[in-house]
């Protein structure tokens, strides 16, 4: 798959960020649904019903191509809601759903068969015989990796399978086993991998006194930051702990994904397609993101490499910070 | 060093020219001109649901005054308040002048002004990212507020966006030249 020229993939939480992601280059959008069938679930985000298929019209006028996530996990008595939300987006015109939960893939299988079927990153597929299952079972065209694995690991899984990969390139990092983890629910009683929102945001403040901000999940405090220093949004796996007499970023440090000056090893690594995280964030992120890794992707694709990618981004992340992640092992 | 302007901000002296008493009027034209979008768009409030009624605390950090709105459709609400006494809210947003008007229009991005500490919020998160994601899609025009159309609302807007350009400019260059940037 080295061969074909690589898919930029990029987030719209909002019909106004759908028209800012194609109008800066991107080859396809994904977005939800306004309810817990996908993990973005925040306050006056994602699409209705009518704003989708009028989202793929404007898409497709445009050349680029519309994927649907209903990848939180259903809930038991009320699968009919993720079926729903199938038949809508099939209605609509998408061009795939991405999805996890079996019965949702199996319904996207059986009812909907010229449906391209992405499996979501929150299946956490990172094997070949995971992958292989999810393939053979309902027929998925792409697995979307978890964000654990180096380019060498992706080349060699790449190798083992005939399926396309999606990688992420760009925005917040989760570095647990995606659609399994447990932190915020333990916090906050509520699960991200079925009610869609890690942090939900109505159990985050951010309390000031003359030491700084305190960032608080559910009245745990998760992170304290000085007067001026840059923060970020309160999950569980960046916060500081202190363990063992010593106060330190126990699972991650809060710091935003970019691997811009990776796309050449990972077009290398066969991947078909890069992924832009931030369906929670706004147009001006969106364009500026896309806009940046279009430029990057055309340069590589044209036998360049990525150009400043890092230093046109670095404004856009998230705590201020950025890393190449799991790509590079360096703490190997 | 607290009577300084920081970083994106209006000359002191605009604090003194615009005391919440003179400027305490605008509520009343605010509102009129919220309420006219409302009518014009009225879809445009959905993305809030419950935070209708919610009430935002938007407070300049270079004037002498904030602004308190309850973005209920056509029964909006906009008054202007000391910023001591702004009584209870919802939510509150603190950041220069002009930024916040940067957040209203699109021309900057929100959440990276909010991870660089350049605007802060305080309050109830769900109900600022309700509000957040409405702007982000309404995609909001400085003619839209006024009930503008066609040629005229093009101008406006031209006018205003580059005027408030200018002075992001002139401001920048001002902490530039004394060594705050």
């Amino acid at each position: 798959m080295t061969g074909t020229r690589m898919e930029l993939v990029c987030p719209a939480g909002t019909p106004a960020a759908l028209r800012a992601a194609v109008s800066a280059g991107a080859d396809a959008i994904y977005c939800g649904f306004r309810d817990e069938t996908n993990a973005r679930n925040f306050p006056g985000l994602n699409f209705s019903a009518a704003e989708l298929a009028e989202g793929v019209r404007f898409a497709h006028a445009h050349g680029a191509r519309v994927l649907v996530a209903i990848n939180t996990f259903a809930q038991t008595g009320r699968v009919g809601q993720w079926r729903k939300a199938v038949d809508e987006a099939a209605g609509c015109g998408a061009d795939a759903v991405i999805a996890a939960d079996l019965a949702v893939l199996d319904h996207v299988a059986k009812n909907h068969t010229g449906l391209r079927l992405h499996l979501s990153v929150q299946a956490a597929a990172a094997t070949p015989e995971a992958i292989g299952f999810y393939v053979e079972t309902f027929g998925v065209r792409r697995v979307v990796l978890p964000r654990i694995l180096s380019v060498q690991e992706i080349a060699a899984l790449n190798r083992s399978i005939d399926v396309e990969t999606e990688a992420f390139v760009f925005g917040g990092l989760c570095v647990m086993v995606e659609g399994r983890c447990h932190l915020s629910s333990y916090a906050t009683g509520r699960s991200p991998n079925l009610s869609g929102v890690c942090s939900p945001p109505e159990m985050v403040s951010y309390d000031e006194d003359e030491e700084g901000t305190a960032a608080r999940l559910a009245g745990f405090t998760i992170d304290r930051y000085a007067p001026g220093q840059p923060t970020g949004y309160p999950t569980l796996c960046k916060g500081r702990f202190t363990a063992g007499e010593k106060t330190s970023y126990l699972f991650e440090d809060p710091v935003s994904l970019n691997a811009g000056n990776l796309i050449s090893s990972l077009k290398a690594a066969g991947v078909t397609a890069l992924k832009i995280e931030g369906r929670q964030r706004g147009k001006r992120y969106v364009t500026e993101v896309v806009r940046a890794f279009r430029k990057a992707v055309d340069a590589v694709e044209a036998g360049s490499d990525a150009g400043e990618i890092d230093r046109i981004l670095s404004g856009m992340s998230e705590g201020g910070r950025q890393t190449a992640g799991a790509y590079r092992k360096t703490w190997r | 060093m607290a009577d300084q302007p920081r970083e994106g901000e209006l000359p002191t002296f605009v604090r003194v020219l615009f005391p919440p008493v003179a400027i305490a009027p605008a509520g009343l034209l605010l509102t009129h001109c919220v309420r006219t979008l409302a009518r014009r768009q009225p879809n445009l409030f959905d993305r809030l649901g419950e935070w209708r009624s919610a009430r935002y605390l938007v407070a300049p950090s270079d004037l002498a005054f904030a602004f308190i709105v309850v973005p209920d459709g056509e029964k909006s609400i906009v008054h202007v308040v000391g910023k001591n006494s702004p009584g209870s809210v919802d939510v509150a947003i603190t950041g220069p002048l002009l930024t916040l008007l940067g957040l209203l229009d699109g021309t900057l991005d929100g959440d990276a002004l909010f991870f660089h500490r350049i605007i802060s919020i305080s309050g109830r998160t769900e109900a600022i990212l309700a509000l957040r994601n409405t702007i982000e899609d309404a995609e909001l025009r400085p003619a839209d507020f006024f009930g503008l159309h066609g040629i005229v609302a093009r101008l406006a807007d031209a006018g205003i966006l580059n005027g408030l350009s200018v002075v992001r400019w002139l401001i920048a260059g001002r902490a530039h030249a004394t060594g705050k940037l």
